[in-house]
């Protein structure tokens, strides 16, 4: 892979930027909270993509240098090619006569670039066959009329027409390059900021020639051109300009929502932790977050020597008003319960592993029994089918 | 090979010839009224970078076309340089010209080619020298 980097030079210029803006990232993480660390980053990051709109906005205003590239002439030092791009204006007669103009001279290769315009609307909508055929069409019968068909060749192409002629230079490699437009765009026409755009591109003489119906071929004055410019260029700045705001207002809803995550994921750490302590500071008994037990039948021996029923956690500890879970596996064949009448608990245990909730909002000491007949001696002994639960 | 001129028409002659003479080229029209050149700041110029040969045409009575000229000795110094200099140059310009092949300005795109030609070679018809 090629190294994005001009020289080393940029490498390191590159490094010590990529430091510079990873520090107040660190700093954050390292001293403050986590969601600074995110509103530092997304600054950092901020300050980043401002800079590179500013740029792109500058550069589709014609603000920046640009470097014109064009390939070694193909074929002996007396022959000449000639690119022309048109689309609508295929039809005008001057246009067509100055082609068979520029094909007459001896060594010229004329070629026609015939761009068929296809908005991205039409590619959603499936119009583009008919764009196709339209500018098919057209050069068909430019290149019927002209005639000339060793030196006059040319090609429809759906890419947009800066692309399209930058894919002709790789092929034909042309020593000029004629844009036809009108004055003013048209549906099916070239914008008449294309020749700008083209000029701006390719090391080569670039004419531009408007043709509107019946009349003969006009080149725009400087004035012109640059009108032509400076409209294109700022209608795509301010078309980029808002699609970067839109960007950026998503973005940013998106950091805040995470920062508010965060924050309140935060709060809810630090409330339990509060919680935690101020529980342990009053010598209150800990609270498990969830509590694992079973029901299983016969399975803890009495006082008198024979195996009863029984829950394997009898004693809950809740705090007052607070939700508590209990995942209880029964594995006995019919359901049993937890039942506290006069705290409203009544959790009926269904065969098999569930998850309950005991809530009770008074604090205090709570017998429980099994009200579903089972083990009747388990039944009326905590410990068994029956235990305490202390609210605090 | 890139053409660094101010003039559009001059440079796309330029171009034209070296073209010709079976180069790729580039035509940059430097630093003027352009405000910073990518050549003096952060960001690099890429054209220069992968230049095979630059030729300089800037005009060296202003500073922004003498700063061009010191970042292409300091960042490419390996790279060919052709530049078009005033008849009168003072110590400074003198010092940074040290290396270069000069060519009295205005030169005209023959002179151009032919002092390329001299410092490059002939590109082969297989492989065309890059911009």
């Amino acid at each position: 892979m090629r190294s994005p980097f001009h020289s080393e030079q940029e490498a390191f210029r590159f490094v010590v930027l990529l430091i510079l803006a990873l520090i107040p990232v660190v700093l954050a993480a390292a001293l403050g909270p986590t969601w600074l660390a995110a509103v530092v980053a997304a600054v950092v990051l901020g300050a980043l993509a401002a800079r590179m709109t500013h740029l792109r906005m500058r550069r589709l205003r014609g603000l920046e240098v640009s470097v014109k590239m064009a390939p070694p002439h193909v074929g002996s030092a007396t022959e000449r090619r000639v690119l022309v791009v048109a689309n609508d204006t295929l039809r005008e007669e001057a246009l067509l006569g100055e082609v068979e103009r520029l094909a007459s001279v001896p060594g010229t290769h004329v070629f026609l670039l015939v761009p068929a315009l296809i908005s991205s609307g039409a590619r959603l909508t499936g119009g583009v066959d008919g764009l196709l055929d339209q500018a098919r069409a057209r050069l068909k019968t430019a290149l019927n009329r002209v005639g000339h068909e060793h030196l006059v060749a040319g090609e429809i192409s759906e890419a947009d027409p800066l692309r399209a002629i930058e894919d002709t230079f790789a092929t034909f490699a042309p020593d000029e390059i004629i844009v036809s437009t009108r004055w003013e765009r048209t549906a099916s026409g070239l914008e008449p900021r294309l020749a700008g755009l083209v000029r701006e591109r390719f090391a080569v003489p670039v004419r531009h020639l408007v043709f509107e119906p019946g009349s003969a071929a006009q080149e725009p004055d400087g004035e012109t051109e640059a009108r032509y410019r400076y409209e294109s260029g700022d209608r795509a700045a301010r078309k980029f300009g808002l699609k970067a705001l839109a960007a950026a207002g998503i973005l940013a809803a998106v950091l805040m929502s995470t920062v508010a995550l965060i924050q309140s994921s935060e709060r809810d750490e630090a409330r339990a932790a509060s919680q935690a302590a101020a529980a342990q500071a009053a010598g209150l008994p800990p609270v498990a977050k969830v509590v694992d037990l079973s029901v299983i039948a016969e399975y803890k021996r009495g006082p008198e020597g024979e195996k009863h029923d029984a829950f394997t956690t009898t004693e809950f500890y809740v705090r007052a008003g607070q939700p508590q879970e209990l995942k209880i596996d029964n594995t006995d064949s019919v359901p049993h319960s937890i039942t506290v009448p006069k705290a409203g608990v009544n959790i009926v245990v269904k065969p098999g592993n569930h998850t309950y909730t005991l809530l009770v909002k008074q604090p205090g000491s709570y017998l429980w029994y099994c009200t579903f007949v089972c083990d009747e001696w388990a039944m009326q002994h905590p410990g068994y089918m029956s235990g305490y639960i202390t609210v605090t | 090979m890139l053409v660094e001129h101010p003039d559009e028409a001059t440079g796309l002659a330029i171009a034209s010839g070296l073209r010709f003479a079976g180069y790729a080229v580039g035509v940059c029209p430097g630093p003027r009224g352009h405000g910073q050149c990518p050549l003096t700041g952060p960001a690099g110029c890429a054209p220069a970078h992968d230049a095979d040969l630059v030729v300089c045409s800037l005009g060296y009575e202003h500073e922004a076309a003498r700063e061009v000229l010191r970042e292409l000795r300091t960042r490419y110094p390996d790279t060919p340089l052709v530049v078009e200099v005033p008849s009168n140059i003072d110590a400074d310009l003198q010092e940074l010209l040290d290396g270069c092949k000069r060519l009295p300005a205005p030169a005209t795109p023959e002179q151009v080619v032919v002092a390329v030609q001299s410092l490059y070679g002939q590109p082969s018809k297989e492989s065309p020298a890059g911009a």
